[in-house]
């Protein structure tokens, strides 16, 4: 009896712990920007938030645009997702169950993309995103970040779509599907789980890119939330209230959709790591 | 049957790329006016400061506002990035109208061609312009940009922390040394690779204070016996643990204003800033008590993009920002700033901030932070020195072996 309590008090407080390291830096910035300056750099740093304070959030919102960036950030991340997502499905299943002329090259050619950082791209991309009139748009950069996410998210669905039984594919053939109706109706509900994956990997990626959004973006209203609050940096001096403020504001809608599809991701995940 | 249930999966899937590709052109800008009003952007890093930042945006709204058929607003980039972003923007020929440079930037905008020629746009002989920082706006006899704003570095201290100012290098110390306890630091300066551009502007009075220079105008001299012994102090002050390690400038500055940092060098900018922040802050102001009387000021040029379709409207910006009201508008949101022109201070703003001359009394041994004779150069060198200059805070090698290296791959770059 006394292991057993010893036991389920050990769990308990290893997931506190682990509740405490994951949502602790969030609590921090809600903390900071609920700080009055003297606190900030008070000897013992303030553990709660002053609500006294809470304009900073009112403030950041009303004077600071961060409704605009936040909904930008979100066309763009949704967008990206959507373009990346839905483009790397039929890539994926094209390496994976096709074979034709520079297959190898093709796939190491994804790879090598994934190896280039993002500011060597950053002036070719610019003469050609102006030729293309596509500087100063939401959907140049929802462009941009699919051409760097696409890569990745076809070789993880190639890998999801090699697992599955290719006789799987076959019987439906012999019911007289073609590909496109193999693939919409045989291989995406199967490999549901790792386009969840990607789709949070193509989010992410978009909610968070600040290279391509700071250079390619001249109209503050078309600025994304990670570019928004790089402003309040300033040459000599940045309110941190409002920097945490609009932070903790960015980092909760990537939240909510990271708990929205996190149930598919770890699936997502481990699909295929057993073969029956 | 199979074929109707793909082709009507692959209307669907149509109409739905359909409406994601409606709602994203939807999402484009605007481009631009169609009812005669030529509009231009102004890309200044100063937007982003909490306390000049929404003041100078009030200074463009009565331009706007006497102004008929041209706009200028203000084009938001943030420090951190802001030159490389904004040089990136008009080496492909786009970016915004006018930009406030700081001035390595502009010596390599310049150098690249990128900064439209003002000698037809602005007739400078008008204006009773500042001799001694307006000479670094002219190259090879073409004018490339006006001051927006000319800043000379002293010594801000906490009046109440410390009522009699250090006159010495070795006071300094002692007094940064004295100060440091508990969650209080005697002084502050940026040291982190992170803030190269920052880095370099604290350096830069070690090194001239102490008897230095970058160059002799020809040749490079980073590796100078004088430039060692300068940078030599700023990090005996860096291995003391007088200063917050790690803590970034807008930290430190914060830090500053409640009265938990003693000392800090910066620029005449600062003190608008330091009042937004703290308006019940005791702080003062002394020349930097250094050997040499020499030190860094902030010049910062307003140019015209050479690739600007609207060159003639960002002149008339120019002319009326160099009007006297306005440029008296313009050194009162500055602080302690100079502008473009002379102007007079008024006796209130005297009154609000006494130490106003000896910002004045710095102009004639006040230097861009450039590299003489190497201007255009002047961001590469810049980041070969502060590279070394850190791995030698940081123990990685010890300061004349990394002045040796910077000297060495600095010549290499020049050449």
């Amino acid at each position: 009896m006394r292991r057993f309590r010893f036991g389920v008090t050990a769990r308990i407080v290893a997931v506190l712990v682990v509740l405490g390291v994951a949502v602790f830096p969030l609590y921090w910035m809600f903390v900071t920007a609920l700080s009055s300056n003297s606190d900030l750099f008070a000897d013992k740093p303030r553990l709660t938030p002053d609500l006294g304070q809470f304009g900073v959030f009112v403030d950041a919102l009303a004077e600071g645009k961060a409704g605009g960036w936040l909904l930008n950030s979100l066309i763009i991340a949704v967008g990206t997702m959507v373009l990346s997502v839905g483009l790397g499905i039929p890539l994926g299943y094209a390496l994976s169950r096709f074979s034709f002329w520079g297959k190898a090259l093709v796939t190491v050619v994804l790879l090598f993309t994934q190896m280039l950082p993002e500011a060597l791209m950053v002036v070719p991309l610019f003469a050609l995103f102006r030729r293309f009139e596509l500087l100063d748009s939401l959907t140049g950069l929802i462009l941009v970040n699919s051409a760097f996410v696409l890569p990745i998210v076809a070789l993880i669905l190639k890998g999801a779509i090699d697992g599955i039984p290719k006789e799987l594919e076959e019987a439906a053939r012999a019911d007289g599907a073609r590909p496109f109706t193999t693939l919409t109706r045989i291989n995406v509900p199967l490999i549901a789980p790792s386009i969840a994956a990607t789709a949070v990997i193509a989010f992410f990626h978009a909610w968070n890119e600040y290279v391509f959004a700071v250079t390619f973006i001249f109209n503050p209203d078309l600025q994304p939330a990670s570019v928004g609050i790089a402003n309040f940096i300033g040459e000599l001096g940045t309110p941190i209230q409002t920097v945490m403020a609009v932070a903790f504001l960015f980092t909760l809608p990537a939240v909510a959709f990271y708990l929205l599809v996190q149930k598919y991701v770890v699936s997502g995940m481990t699909a295929g790591a057993v073969k029956g | 049957m199979g074929n109707q249930r793909a082709y009507l999966g692959l209307a669907r899937a149509t109409c739905a790329l359909g409406l994601v590709a409606t709602l994203l052109t939807g999402c484009g800008s605007d481009g631009g006016s169609g009812d005669g009003v030529t509009k231009l952007t102004f890309a200044a890093s100063t937007f982003g400061d909490p306390g000049r930042g929404p003041l100078l945006t009030k200074w463009l709204d009565e331009f706007n506002q006497s102004q008929d058929k041209v706009q200028v607003s203000a084009a938001a980039v943030p420090y951190p990035t802001f030159g490389q972003t904004v040089l990136t923007q008009m080496g492909s020929g786009k970016g915004p109208d006018l930009v406030r440079f700081d001035m390595p930037e502009f010596e390599a905008a310049s150098d690249a061609g990128l900064v439209a020629p003002l000698d037809k746009l602005v007739d400078a002989s008008k204006y009773d312009l500042l001799k001694q920082p307006d000479q670094f706006m002219v190259h090879d006899g073409v004018r490339h940009g006006i001051i927006f704003e000319a800043s000379n570095y002293a010594m801000f201290y906490n009046a109440d922390l410390i009522p009699t100012p250090p006159t010495t290098y070795e006071q300094f110390a002692s007094t940064a040394k004295s100060l440091t306890k508990g969650d209080v630091f005697g002084l502050a300066f940026r040291q982190t690779e992170a803030e190269e551009a920052g880095v370099w502007q604290d350096i830069f009075n070690y090194v001239y204070g102490f008897g230095g220079a970058w160059s002799d105008g020809k040749n490079l001299t980073i590796n100078s016996p004088e430039n060692l012994k300068g940078l030599q102090a700023f990090k005996d002050l860096y291995d003391a643990n007088v200063i917050p390690r790690g803590a970034d400038a807008a930290t430190f500055r914060r830090m500053f204003a409640e009265g938990k940092v003693g000392m800090e060098l910066n620029n005449g900018g600062y003190v608008t800033a330091t009042r937004g922040q703290n308006a019940k802050l005791n702080f003062n102001v002394a020349p930097i008590p250094f050997p040499v009387r020499k030190q860094g000021a902030i010049l910062a040029p307003i140019v015209v993009n050479e690739a600007s379709e609207g060159k003639d409207e960002a002149g008339t910006f120019i002319k009326w920002a160099l009007e006297p009201q306005n440029q008296v508008k313009l050194q009162e949101i500055l602080g302690a700033s100079s502008v473009a022109t002379t102007t007079q201070r008024s006796p209130e703003t005297l009154k609000a901030t006494p130490f106003l001359p000896v910002f004045d009394g710095l102009t004639e041994t006040s230097l861009p932070q450039i590299v003489l004779g190497f201007e255009a150069k002047t961001p590469d060198i810049r980041k070969v020195v502060v590279q070394n200059v850190v791995a030698a805070l940081q123990g990685k090698t010890d300061l004349k072996s990394a002045l040796d290296r910077a000297q060495q791959q600095a010549t290499e770059l020049v050449r």
